[in-house]
């Protein structure tokens, strides 16, 4: 197996690691690139609560200025509330400098278009031969603007989010929220947004500085903490924002991680409850979407994994698409913005359990179960797409292939999925089945055959 | 200047300066934001702090650096040259301009390319400074040195020129500071400089106006980082900024004797002044580097050059426009001569400048030519090729900063002087042929 790099440069923007690949040099240069693509005009620049943030933004800052851009700097900023605000400012784009759920050593640059969404895979490319020639357009001294500073950078998308839920009902229940936070980006809005909608918040890590507390992968291993404070406070549920807030977690009044698989679930059948509209969700996300889809009536469509691939059938999608989202616990709600945004879907969850009454645990009950295991080996992308090759016609007989992205093979009672990460230098490998036990079996036979294909190649 | 060029030059830095806080500052600059963020970036990338002072002179910074016991300092600004080409000033952690040794060290970091790079938990933090950071203990030294009170009690107007420069927001600092009635003008920031910003009397059209029509005292011109200054007489007068060096120095050698520095192409009025005070006189190459790194080595009490720069190390050993001012504001007031006289005690020679583009490539070439021409000619080639007689003396050397050849003559006949520049000049075009 070839060594995997530091340095990923794909559909989802640009991650490395601060200190060894992601350089200042390297940043400014991404960033000449994506101000050549756009033109000039305005750009945001914002970030995550990473460390590393504010040295990779003056770099981004830099490189747009070179190219006459007006970079518009709107600090540690929810990452779905800075693609709400380039769209609302009519800016040309935006970079948010952001690794998202990788840990802390890393960061990363994602490319934003004059409609507040990811660059398209199509657009990606237009701007990666942009960076790859690196012919950019640097312009001459009375073309330089100066950058300008957005205070309070969240206030045009936290209206828009109270404009859309019912905070009259929602605050009638006086509900009790434990929020972590994880010291992210969700940090600087998610406080606000809560209390406004009429809720007591119990705060855990909501200190936007970036010093993860826990591994910032919103798994229950990882959010035991917030479990402990929704029973030590008798919250009525809690919350778990990422590191840069487009995903959410949920714990119910009891203290147990519902799992991420069902925040969509849940948030799709309160929307389905009020409207009729197609589903929009990766391959990965659970089959539980397709059991709600069914019985409700409605479309159902899968898409690559990565968040624009969702948005774009999602913008697309006829009958039109009402919800959309990952198993990760991205949900969209296209009535706010058509991305991923962890305040959509608190806002639709208080809402459908300020309507239904009961607790957490009582909504959830209801709802069609799978067990989800997630794991991943190492291994370069190249390599990856060799094992698929073999793997393939080692499961064609057996299930129903989908290559769309890797190798995705349905079967009556589970499914598996192996892919190349978009975002790391691994191989992510998942099984879903009605129980523990099916899922393992279902993934340790993955793993053998992985292994088996692997010593062929 | 690309961004990534800039970066390169401020990671050396940064890795000379060896994850020790650095201070940042800029001139107005149109370029300024663009250099200013790659700077800070490839700082903090290195592992220093960073204190950025947003626009502010390059002595301020100097001032701050040595004060707050700073790694290092760096000045975005160009000290002389027009508006298009900007570049980075570095400065050491005594304050001072990097010496050519430390400046030879940087660039060979620059060279190498390897530059030093933190891990995310040891990035350099950036921060911003308030009043207590630079700007409030610089002008409370000011003020400290300088005799304030009878400068005050002159009740002196005066006109400074700032040309859109980094001293714009610090003016009416200034003036309080002293005590004078501030006429200010080109104290706008908008990133383009209303005209070349060299102070000399070639640039001194607007504050000449300014001088006569309500009859100031004094008038002074500023560079963009207020490290040079040229100098307007009650009479409206814009003098030469080759007074300026030779008028502040005669004030500082009557308080305090010791070796006075200067460079190779200042004028002779500072040997006669020198002279007059039994002070031996050092000449060194061309450059706030070549002249400030002297100062030290010889104990010096004063260095200066006659593009304007004065440095004044009881004060601090840089270029420092405002402390210049002051000690010319302190002089007047003082003595109670107007300017017109003192400046009319002062020995006049009469100095010819020209520059004449040169490809790098030749520049040393043509020096040598040049050496033969003056051969037995009392020749020097401390800086360049430098011939001196009694009447006067020449001298033909490269530019530091652009693709140029200067020439320098300064002659106690003014026909004279041109013919020596005219003869070089049309010798350098035949070997250019």
């Amino acid at each position: 197996m070839k060594k995997a790099t530091t340095l990923k440069i794909s559909i989802s923007g640009a991650r490395g690691i601060v200190g060894d690949s992601l350089t200042p040099q390297l940043t400014a240069v991404l960033a000449q690139a994506f101000g050549t693509y756009v033109g000039g005009g305005s750009v945001l620049v914002g970030r995550d609560a990473r460390a590393s943030g504010i040295m990779l933004s003056e770099a981004v800052s830099a490189g747009l200025l070179a190219m006459g851009c007006r970079p518009i700097a709107v600090g540690i900023l929810p990452i779905p509330s800075f693609l709400f605000l380039t769209k609302a400012l009519g800016a040309a784009g935006g970079i948010a400098v952001t690794a998202s759920h990788n840990p802390k050593a890393w960061n990363g640059l994602k490319f934003i278009s004059r409609d507040g969404l990811y660059l398209t895979p199509h657009q990606t490319d237009e701007y990666l031969d942009i960076y790859h020639q690196g012919e950019f357009h640097y312009v001459p001294a009375e073309k330089f603007k100066s950058g300008r500073v957005e205070t309070d950078a969240g206030e045009a998308h936290l209206r828009k989010l109270l404009g859309r839920f019912d905070a009259e009902t929602i605050g009638r229940r006086k509900f009790r929220v434990a929020l972590d936070c994880n010291n992210g980006a969700g940090a600087v809005l998610a406080p606000r947004f809560l209390r406004a909608l009429g809720c007591e918040v119990v705060p855990l890590y909501c200190e936007p500085n970036g010093e993860f507390a826990h591994d910032p992968e919103p798994l229950p291993e990882n959010i035991a903490e917030v479990c402990a404070a929704v029973k030590s406070s008798r919250a009525d549920i809690g919350f778990v924002q990422d590191a840069d807030a487009d995903r959410l977690a949920i714990v119910d009044e009891k203290g147990v991680p519902i799992g991420e698989e069902l925040t969509l679930v849940l948030a799709a059948r309160y929307v389905l409850s009020k409207k009729r509209g197609s589903i929009v969700c990766n391959l990965s996300s659970t089959r539980a979407l397709d059991d709600l889809a069914a019985a409700r009536g409605v479309h159902i469509f899968r898409t690559k994994i990565g968040e624009i691939n969702v948005v774009e059938k999602l913008l697309s999608a006829r009958p039109r698409a009402i919800i959309g989202g990952e198993g990760n616990g991205g949900v969209i709600d296209p009535e706010i913005h058509p991305c991923r945004d962890s305040f959509a879907a608190m806002g639709l969850i208080l809402e459908a359990l300020a309507e239904a009454r009961g607790p957490v645990s009582a909504l959830t009950r209801t709802l069609p179960r799978y067990v989800l295991r997630k794991e991943k080996i190492e291994g370069s992308a190249e390599w990856a797409h060799r094992l698929i090759g073999l793997l393939k016609k080692r499961y064609e007989k057996e299930g129903i292939i989908n290559l769309l992205d890797g190798l995705k093979v349905d079967f009556a009672d589970h499914w598996i999925h192996i892919r190349p990460s978009n975002t790391e230098p691994i191989i992510r490998v998942l099984a879903e089945a009605k129980t523990e036990a099916k899922a393992l079996k279902a993934i340790e036979s993955l793993k053998r055959n992985i292994a088996e294909a692997g010593a062929q190649l | 200047m690309t961004p990534t060029l800039v970066m390169d030059f401020a990671s050396a830095f940064g890795s000379f300066v060896d994850r020790r806080p650095i201070i940042l500052a800029r001139d107005p600059r149109v370029h300024g934001p663009m250099m200013r963020a790659a700077c800070v970036s490839a700082l903090l990338s290195s592992g220093c702090d960073v204190l950025d002072l947003d626009i502010c002179p390059t002595p301020i910074l100097q001032k701050a650096v040595g004060r707050r016991k700073a790694g290092g300092g760096v000045s975005i600004t160009a000290g002389h040259n027009d508006i298009l080409w900007n570049a980075l000033t570095f400065i050491g952690p005594d304050g001072t301009y990097l010496n050519p040794f430390q400046g030879q060290e940087v660039l060979d970091l620059y060279h190498l390319g390897k530059f030093d790079k933190a891990a995310t938990d040891d990035l350099g933090r950036l921060s911003f400074a308030g009043e207590d950071e630079a700007v409030g203990p610089y002008f409370a030294a000011l003020g400290a040195f300088l005799d304030i009170d009878a400068v005050r009690a002159a009740r002196f107007k005066v006109v400074i020129d700032a040309c859109a420069g980094a001293g714009s927001p610090f003016l009416a600092r200034f003036a309080e500071t002293l005590g004078f009635d501030l006429i200010p003008i080109n104290d706008e920031l908008n990133g383009f400089f209303p005209h070349d910003p060299e102070p000399r009397p070639r640039n001194a059209a607007q504050s000449v106006s300014v001088v006569r029509a309500i009859g100031a005292d004094a008038g002074f011109l500023l560079n963009s980082d207020v490290s040079r200054i040229s100098l307007i007489s009650e009479t409206g007068e814009a003098l030469s900024e080759e007074f300026t060096f030779p008028l502040v120095a005669d004030a500082r050698l009557a308080r305090q004797s010791g070796p006075v520095i200067t460079n190779f192409s200042t004028s002779r009025m500072i040997e006669d002044v020198a002279r007059a005070r039994r002070c031996p006189l050092i000449r060194t190459k061309v450059g706030q580097s070549h002249v400030v790194l002297s100062l030290g080595q010889e104990d010096g009490v004063i260095a200066g050059e006659g593009s304007g720069g004065v440095a004044v190390p009881a004060f601090q050993p840089a270029f420092d426009g405002f402390l210049t001012m002051g000690i010319v504001l302190e002089t007047m007031a003082h003595t109670g001569k107007r300017l017109s006289a003192l400046v009319g005690e002062l020995p006049r020679y009469h100095i010819v400048k020209e520059k004449l583009y040169c490809p790098p490539a030749r520049i040393h070439g043509i020096l040598d030519k040049v050496r033969t021409m003056f051969r037995g000619q009392g020749l020097d080639t401390g800086d360049g090729v430098r011939s001196e007689d009694k009447r006067g003396w020449i001298q033909v050397r490269a530019s530091g900063t652009e693709p140029m050849i200067r020439i320098v003559a300064e002659d106690l006949s003014k026909d004279r002087a041109r013919t020596r520049v005219d003869e070089i000049l049309h010798a350098v075009e035949l070997i250019q042929r």
